[in-house]
């Protein structure tokens, strides 16, 4: 394929803007990629610094560059935390446009579409952020709108959407973790939540509990990128339950928040025709930073769980 | 670079613990000071063997090694100065042990100040030198530069909450300083000397520190003053006056107007604003430090005196001085913050002529300066707001810089109370410690006998700060 020159056009504007980040580090506790891999460089501020280098000449454009620049969420978490208001996912944007065409555009968290696709264009009509295109009797994504929401992974009936890098948000590595906890004493439940929503847990260290927890919190990103089948698969290992934590209606970028409870929905009348108490399944709209909320929910959750007792084979 | 044996570190920690494509490095070259260099390779050490094995490693080779934790140090102590290995130690993040009837906890030094505060919680306790990026700082980070923040008027600097620690020296050795108890008088107190010396003594593996219960009652009042002398009058007058405030904080009139400019919070326009805090677990004792402060305050032609024990009220009389931060960064659109100067302690006595200094030297030299921080612990904290690609705003910054610590030199200051020094305060340093430097130098010499511990900071860093490295910005 014919690639174009890179040239910075777009992120020239952002220069004062660059000038502006104090380079405080505040935007690292909120990354979801930052706390996945603990790398600085996948940390919002490094995006920054990594783009400041590339305009003062101080570092050449490259794949690895590009990647770690399209490997972001859009969850906006660095933007509402920074304290020089540096607009960090519209920068992003404008590099991976400046980036779009050339050799070194890559994909980084965006979506990637295998051979299995047969055209349905089910995530043409999903994708909030019109990432998804019919081009040539091929689906494609377009890098710069793609928000990696995860919206066309779960719609497609052919399974044949998956995001190029996840970052542990995919259903294989929530799927792992899932397992992993699972088979461990005392696990009874899993809770699904989106990164707005503040989860109580450390943000960057570790304590060994004093007793094994009885569920564990998995961050995927949205309530948008959860399928049905990652749902199921926790009851299926022996979990009492399921809880998923979700933004306020009205609230979520990508209107995920409204797919995982009609999700839900449909899954707590299934329970209920399995004979399986529905309320092992619940779902809670969360404010975004209400960590005390979020416990709350959780602990009520659990007292629920724990007079229901283990589901009966 | 060609010196790295990068098979050898990898054997050590594991491929997938070590990066040296130019973006990393870049990146790890940069912390939130102006200064800019880059690291040979960045590797993530898991346990107290890998940093040994890497010790003797880049110790027989002579390779600088860069010890760090968020990277959110404000005068360039984690930038490369000379290039080598930075060691990553986010990895080493674990909690290792609370003791709560021993009065100690253990922590590797990856673990952040937040998260250590969130797992004493539970407990009733609080680990208190938190400075103002505990969300992120870790401890060893912290441990590096003697970290404090708004309270540290009442429960002291890390130093103070430091027992013993584990540290790697130069050469791979394993040494235990301090102990776990209270107190010790068993010979050299070498923890205490770790603590400040920003990673050029040796590589901090496991902390052992002491912590405090968290107090029921706390109170925030405020009160507004029209001349900083009357303010600054208060702050002596409550530090000489026997009484014990939790924090004692000054806020300024151009650090009022830029939170006032970019956040509409309606503070008074006023020349500055003292806001004060007492914590026990006893309210009559609380009200008794209270409204003592509110009677200096009074005294000394404060008004508008405020104060709640509400916690929501509470936040409400400290939004100016939270929001100071992003104000100043925020407060426009040519102008971005810088952290220099921005950190001295000066006797209580000299607060408001310090305050006044600032300006009066920021307006000479053609920058904008606020004057605000914690009084209460003799600290003054300043932003630099300048245009960072005019050459010309370096030299203003670099005279009104020089200005700054010649005053506060000359008033028995020191020239960081809790910043440390890295390579922008490098040159005040070595004029307020002249009589001490070979010592100090003496003292390196004897931990870090190849000078391969982060060099080229404190006794060892250039004389010019704006020309010891990159800035980090894209000056014309």
């Amino acid at each position: 394929m014919e690639t174009r020159p890179f040239e910075p056009k777009n992120l020239e504007k952002w220069k004062t803007s660059l000038d502006k980040c104090i380079r405080c580090g505040y935007c690292y506790e909120h990354c979801p990629i930052f706390k996945h891999t603990r790398w600085e460089s996948d940390a919002p501020r490094a995006k920054l610094i990594m783009l400041y280098g590339l305009l003062a000449g101080k570092l050449q454009p490259s794949t690895y560059l590009a990647d770690r620049i399209a490997s972001c969420f859009y969850c906006g978490r660095c933007v509402a935390a920074c304290s020089s208001g540096v607009l960090l996912t519209d920068i992003f944007t404008d590099a991976k446009r400046d980036f779009q065409g050339t050799e070194f555009e890559a994909l980084g968290t965006t979506t990637v579409t295998n051979t299995d696709c047969v055209a349905c264009l089910a995530c043409v009509r999903a994708c909030p952020h019109e990432a998804r295109l019919f081009v040539s009797g091929k689906i494609v994504t377009d890098t710069v709108k793609c928000q990696s929401c995860g919206i066309c992974v779960d719609v497609c009936p052919n399974k044949a959407v998956s995001t190029s890098l996840s970052y542990g948000t995919n259903r294989p590595a929530l799927n792992l973790e899932i397992g992993q906890f699972l088979e461990k004493e005392n696990s009874k439940a899993i809770v699904f939540g989106c990164n707005w929503s503040y989860y109580p847990d450390f943000q960057a260290s570790f304590m060994e509990p004093d007793e094994p927890p009885e569920y564990k919190i998995l961050i995927n990103m949205c309530g948008g990128r959860l399928e049905k089948p990652l749902l199921l698969e926790p009851l299926l290992n022996n979990a009492w339950g399921v809880l998923v934590v979700c933004c306020p209606d009205g609230e979520c970028e990508h209107d995920g928040n409204v797919k995982a409870k009609s999700h839900v929905k449909a899954l707590r009348e299934l329970l209920g025709e399995m004979d399986i108490d529905p309320e092992r399944l619940q779902l809670v709209q969360i404010k975004h930073g209400d960590k005390v909320g979020f416990q709350t929910a959780i602990d009520t959750f659990m007292e629920k769980l724990n007079t229901l007792g283990p589901i009966e084979k | 670079m060609e010196k790295i044996d990068i098979p050898r570190l990898i054997d050590i920690v594991g491929e997938e613990n070590l990066k040296s494509n130019p973006a990393d490095l870049y990146v790890y070259g940069s912390d939130s000071s102006v200064h800019s260099a880059r690291p040979w390779v960045v590797v993530r050490p898991r346990n107290t063997g890998e940093v040994q094995k890497i010790m003797a490693y880049a110790n027989q080779e002579r390779i600088p090694v860069v010890t760090r934790g968020a990277g959110s140090g404000m005068c360039g102590q984690t930038v490369p100065i000379h290039g080598g290995i930075t060691l990553d130690m986010k990895r080493m993040n674990q909690i290792l042990e609370i003791n709560p009837s021993d009065v100690f906890c253990r922590v590797e030094p990856g673990v952040v100040d937040d998260d250590l505060n969130q797992a004493l919680k539970p407990y009733g306790l609080f680990y208190p030198p938190t400075p103002a990026s505990s969300r992120i700082a870790t401890i060893g980070g912290e441990i590096g530069n003697n970290a404090s923040g708004v309270r540290s008027v009442k429960y002291g600097a890390t130093r103070d909450s430091v027992l013993g620690m584990k540290v790697v020296l130069a050469d791979g050795a394993l040494v235990t300083l301090g102990a776990r108890t209270r107190v010790e008088a068993t010979g050299y107190q070498l923890h205490k000397l770790i603590v400040g010396s920003e990673g050029t003594l040796g590589v901090v593996v496991e902390a052992t520190l002491s912590f405090v219960p968290i107090p029921k009652f706390r109170c925030l009042g405020m009160a507004n003053f029209d001349r900083l002398e009357d303010a600054g009058a208060a702050i002596a007058g409550i530090m000489g006056g026997g009484i014990a405030p939790s924090m004692l904080e000054l806020v300024d009139n151009v650090a009022i107007k830029a939170v006032n400019k970019t956040m509409d919070l309606g503070l008074p326009d006023v020349a500055a604003v003292l806001l004060y805090e007492a914590d026990g677990m006893v309210k009559e004792a609380v009200d008794y430090e209270i409204n003592a402060m509110k009677e200096v305050c009074r005294k000394n032609n404060g008004t508008g005196l405020v104060s709640s024990y509400n916690a929501d009220e509470r936040a409400k009389i400290f939004m100016g001085r939270k929001k100071l931060f992003p104000a100043l960064s925020k407060f426009s659109d040519v102008l971005s913050s810088t952290s220099l100067a921005d950190d001295m302690a000066v006797p209580y006595s000299k607060m408001a002529e310090t305050a006044k200094k600032i300006h009066e030297i920021a307006a000479r030299n053609n920058i904008i300066m606020t004057a605000y921080g914690h009084c209460g612990s003799g600290c003054m904290h300043t932003k630099i707001l300048m245009e960072p690609t005019r050459s010309d705003q370096w030299d203003s910054a670099r005279r009104a810089v020089a200005e700054i610590y010649e005053y506060v030199r000359s008033v028995k200051g020191t020239t960081s109370a809790e910043h440390g020094i890295g390579i922008s305060k490098a040159a005040a340093f070595k004029a307020e410690k002249a009589d001490s430097l070979d010592l100090m130098t003496r003292v390196k010499k004897a931990f870090d006998p190849n000078n391969i511990l982060n060099p080229g900071k404190l006794m060892d860093a250039p004389e010019d700060w704006v020309t010891a490295t990159d800035l980090r910005y894209m000056v014309a």
